[in-house]
């Protein structure tokens, strides 16, 4: 039988293992999801579109760059040809170039817009439900306060009044503005948790209330907070597109939605198709395969979701 | 021609694993007024049998092999619009944890009147009404709480209204699943009081299910014994309990804890075969305290002890 | 300090009360009694039966033991000690020493947590041991709670076990720091008959090798008899009788322990055991009296000038056999 020492050292390969096998098991149980596969692919096309996006400006600066590489020889929106793979913009920028810049400000605004309103909205949500009383009462009202507030007519007003907002800028607000949605269903959630025998046997364990909320409750709200942090992407895309097309969004970032701005500012919606088309259906696109994420990571997280793992009883 | 007769009945469920051979060639038959309990762990296939009884396997689930003689009547081919006939009509069920079978937002008397009115349109709602009264002032239950809500209901309540639903179109045959199961002792014995009482005046063929042996004992003439999909021993109970043949049955009775037992319990190790997949021995040879060479590779037969007393094991010793 | 007394838990005339709140239509909430001057005191070692039926407070009870809600009055000492209103380190002793198992195997455990994780946490909570020696305490746990070998069950989550190896893994996180009560809150009733054994025959050498003594709260008489040295009947939140199982069981003082033997199956018992008959088959109407005796409106020996006027005195009807019954006298003389 094995000794104390045999028992200790496996008892700490399995105690190291658990993440290494749970990330190997997720793996697992993210390749049997076809949705999530999908989305995943797409996701990986425009990551490495946005990596690419440094590419460009290495061949020649002065043409290929998003904002000011100007090629003399095309002064105006030209179609794809061999020099501009997607044709050019009415100043004679490359399309291409602009469609990666944007595919990294998508990622970049997407991601972390969502996950910071995400991570507010999980917080506050869980100590919320879990405290109750005015606590709650309070945190409540205040996420009611803040979800009847139109999002992008205020940010909106916001810039009219300050001037044109940096990207950050922009990120912040939509952080601010977005984590009462998640709050109200992550609460919710908490509050049928907390009732759970599990939790009562944690609390004879001895775990104070910041354990039960954060090692206890949190993983079990993870995976709703994960579907909620792709929609939140995908939203934040969304936002950021309507107010860079709307003529709000930063002037010094190049994003898809200001790539339709100028298309329709210059009066180019039905001229240039290969101008037009491209940042649209990137925008639908990135979006779809956040979503489709979402759907494999809700299998992923939950270990009672898994198909291949059930037990019959 | 006896009320029920189970012939080789084998069931399965279509699993992602493969085929879930759930019950295997189990036979049985019951007249009126009697009783059959099937006891078994969790798993051992009684409630499939059951389910296959009323014609309410899952999705997943089916009959491969063998026949269901209601009053000579072979419920396994008859076609769904047929069941749904005989079902609640001559054979009715009482379900594990009633509670879920109540709905909480309508009247108990009204849900009673429908279980009538679906089966017998004709007879109209006033009549329904009045049939529902009479159900109540047969399973003991206050007519003053007709028309009150599932939730006003104490947990012994709610079960005489379940039975008194199965009872509703005068079945024949009555399936109780663990009727007791989520219930206070006292109650549990008024209860099985009352389903005795009922079985008598209306003689009913009841089959008791259960995993715990004390109820069936009290409640049943018969018992099948099952484990792992087989019925491994049947026999009266008084067969059964005094005089256990299989292995299981004895180390079943061994674990089971009395009011004046002194001997310290043998709990039976381990965990049931998986199903999935062909097991050719002995399904019980695993945790069997004493099991042959033989047992792993060739499956037992059936052994008459009596006329009435039957085993499934090629090495039973008396206990 | 307390003196070195066989008595390792005491509950003194521990009271709990429940508010149920209105509701919103104009309905009052009323106010239910849960326990009612419930006095106990457990033996170190020592397996304790607390049988009644639901509703009858035995839950509340052990919620209380455990710490997971405070008595509204009287008092709960632990070696001699008040557990009431304590506090950081101290707090943290005591639950080092007290433990519970919890009913449902299916909710007692987080299924985002693997077993090992759920192990593990009394250890973590309680600081108990160096980071680097919890596993091995962890693994050593599993395998007296019967789940062998240990390092198969750490890594997977509650969903792939059954009902009863996820009990075992609730026992062995309750015994994982060595604790010396643990409050068992009827751990096999969602279990089946033959699991049953499997759990009790654990508790029993928890008690054999560690000298852990055991609250076994359960509605099942027989199980109480086969585990527990001693029995107390509890009813509405008051206890009824109390004495050695056997005692309790052979020769029940109380009209309510007779009823519920009554009602009990008497499945593979030797001897006869006899039909009492206590119990009124239809309650007598009306609201059980605030002050009397709350077996009152179901007990066939109840008078109204008695029963209903005050709760009765303890009795002895034999050493470490007590009773609460006004006619105890008359029950114990037809015996």
């Amino acid at each position: 039988m094995s000794t104390a020492a045999d028992m200790t050292t496996t008892a700490n390969m399995s105690l190291h293992s658990p993440w290494r096998r749970r990330l190997a098991e997720s793996w697992h149980v993210f390749r049997g999801n076809l949705l999530g596969k999908i989305g995943l692919s797409l996701l990986c096309l425009f990551g490495l579109m946005a990596a690419l996006s440094y590419v460009p400006q290495m061949i020649d600066p002065a043409i290929y760059h998003p904002m000011t590489g100007v090629d003399p020889l095309v002064g105006h929106a030209a179609p794809p040809s061999l020099r501009h793979w997607l044709g050019t913009d009415f100043m004679g920028r490359d399309i291409l170039s602009q469609l990666l810049a944007g595919a990294r400000v998508a990622f970049l605004v997407g991601v972390t817009a969502a996950f910071m309103s995400v991570a507010l909205g999980v917080s506050i949500g869980m100590v919320s439900g879990y405290a109750g009383g005015w606590t709650d009462t309070v945190l409540m009202r205040l996420a009611d306060m803040i979800m009847v507030m139109p999002t992008l007519l205020v940010i909106l007003i916001l810039s009219s009044l300050f001037g044109r907002l940096s990207i950050w800028t922009v990120v912040l607000l939509i952080a601010v503005f977005r984590w009462p949605g998640v709050s109200r269903v992550i609460r919710a959630q908490t509050l049928s948790l907390k009732q759970r025998p599990f939790i009562d046997a944690a609390r004879v364990s001895g775990a104070g209330h910041g354990r039960i909320i954060f090692r206890h409750i949190m993983p079990n709200v993870l995976p709703l907070a994960f579907l909620y942090m792709t929609f939140r992407v995908t939203s934040a895309i969304v936002i950021e597109a309507a107010l860079a097309f709307l003529g709000f969004g930063d002037p010094s970032t190049v994003s898809w939605g200001m790539m339709l701005q100028w298309v329709w500012k210059t009066g180019h919606m039905f001229q240039a198709p290969w101008w037009l088309l491209p940042p649209g259906i990137c925008i639908s696109l990135i979006t779809l395969s956040f979503y489709m994420l979402g759907r494999a990571m809700d299998e992923v997280l939950d270990p009672r979701l898994r198909k291949s793992q059930q037990q019959a009883d | 021609m006896a009320l029920l007769t189970v012939k080789d009945l084998s069931i399965g469920y279509q699993t992602p694993r493969g085929l879930l051979k759930a019950v295997e060639k189990v036979n049985f038959s019951l007249e009126a007024g009697q009783s059959l309990g099937l006891v078994g762990e969790s798993g051992c296939g009684k409630t499939t049998i059951g389910m296959a009884l009323m014609g309410l396997l899952p999705e997943n689930g089916r009959v491969s092999g063998g026949s269901i003689l209601l009053e000579g009547r072979d419920l396994v081919t008859t076609p769904e619009d047929e069941m749904r006939k005989i079902r609640w009509s001559q054979v009715a069920m009482i379900f594990q944890a009633a509670m879920n079978a109540l709905n909480p937002v309508q009247r108990v008397c009204d849900q009673m009147a429908e279980a009538i009115l679906v089966h017998r349109p004709e007879v109209g709602r006033r009549e329904a009404m009045e049939r529902v009264a009479e159900l109540f002032d047969l399973v003991d239950l206050d007519r003053a709480r007709m028309r009150d809500y599932p939730h006003q209901y104490s947990g012994g309540m709610k079960q005489r209204a379940i039975i008194a639903m199965a009872l509703a179109n005068q079945p024949r045959l009555i399936i109780a699943d663990e009727p007791t199961t989520a219930l206070d002792v006292v109650v549990q014995d008024q209860i099985l009081e009352e389903i005795k009482r009922l079985q008598g005046k209306l003689n009913l063929g009841i089959i008791f299910i259960s995993h715990d042996i004390s109820i069936v004992e009290q409640m049943c003439h018969f018992i099948g014994v099952m484990y792992a999909g087989q019925l491994v021993e049947s026999g009266t109970a008084r067969e059964v309990f005094e005089r256990p043949m299989h292995p299981y049955t004895q180390a079943l009775i061994d674990s089971f804890p009395t009011l004046t037992g002194d001997k310290r319990l043998n709990p039976i190790p381990g965990e049931p075969p998986d199903l999935v997949g062909e097991i050719p021995g002995c399904r019980f040879c695993d945790r069997c305290p004493k099991p042959e060479s033989s047992c792993r590779l060739e499956p037992p037969a059936w052994q008459e002890i009596t006329p009435t007393h039957h085993v499934l094991c090629d090495h039973c010793e008396d206990y | 300090m307390s003196q070195a007394t066989p008595a390792i838990l005491e509950l003194k005339q521990v009271g709990k009360v429940y508010q149920s709140r209105g509701s919103l239509l104009g309905g009052r909430g009323r106010e239910v009694v849960a326990l009612k001057e419930l006095s106990i005191s457990l033996n170190r070692g020592e397996i304790f039966g607390l049988v009644g039926e639901s509703g009858s407070g035995k839950t509340t009870c052990g919620r209380l033991i455990v710490g997971l809600e405070r008595p509204d009055s009287g008092d709960i000492l632990l070696e001699g000690e008040s557990i009431i209103g304590l506090k950081g380190g101290a707090w943290r002793r005591y639950r080092r020493k007290v433990q519970m198992i919890f009913q449902d195997p299916y909710q007692s455990l987080n299924p985002q947590l693997t077993i090992l994780d759920s192990v593990i946490e009394p250890l973590v909570t309680n600081r108990i041991g160096r980071p680097e020696e919890r596993p091995a305490l962890v693994l050593e746990a599993l395998k007296a709670a019967g789940l062998s070998p240990p390092e198969e069950f750490a890594p997977r989550f509650p969903h792939q076990l059954s009902g009863g190896q996820r009990q075992r893994v609730a026992i062995a996180r309750a015994m994982v720091q060595k604790p010396s009560l643990v409050v068992a809150d009827e751990p096999t009733s969602m279990l089946d008959a033959s699991y049953s054994a499997q759990i009790f025959e654990i508790l029993l050498e928890m008690r054999e090798q560690r000298g852990t003594g055991i609250l076994f709260i359960t509605h099942s008489l027989a199980a109480a008899r086969y585990l527990c040295d001693r029995i107390g009947v509890i009813y509405r939140g008051r206890l009824m009788e109390l004495g050695p199982a056997g005692e309790v069981i052979g020769n029940p003082g109380h009209p309510y322990t007779q009823a519920l033997l009554d009602a009990t199956p008497k499945f593979g018992s030797t001897g006869e055991i006899p039909r009492y008959g206590t119990l009124l088959a239809v309650p007598r109407p009306g609201e059980p009296p605030r002050q009397g005796c709350p077996f009152f409106p179901r007990c066939r020996l109840g008078r109204e000038d008695l029963c209903a006027a005050g709760f009765p005195e303890w009795s002895s009807l034999s050493p470490g056999h007590q009773v609460a019954c006004h006619r105890w006298k008359e029950i114990a003389a037809a015996a």
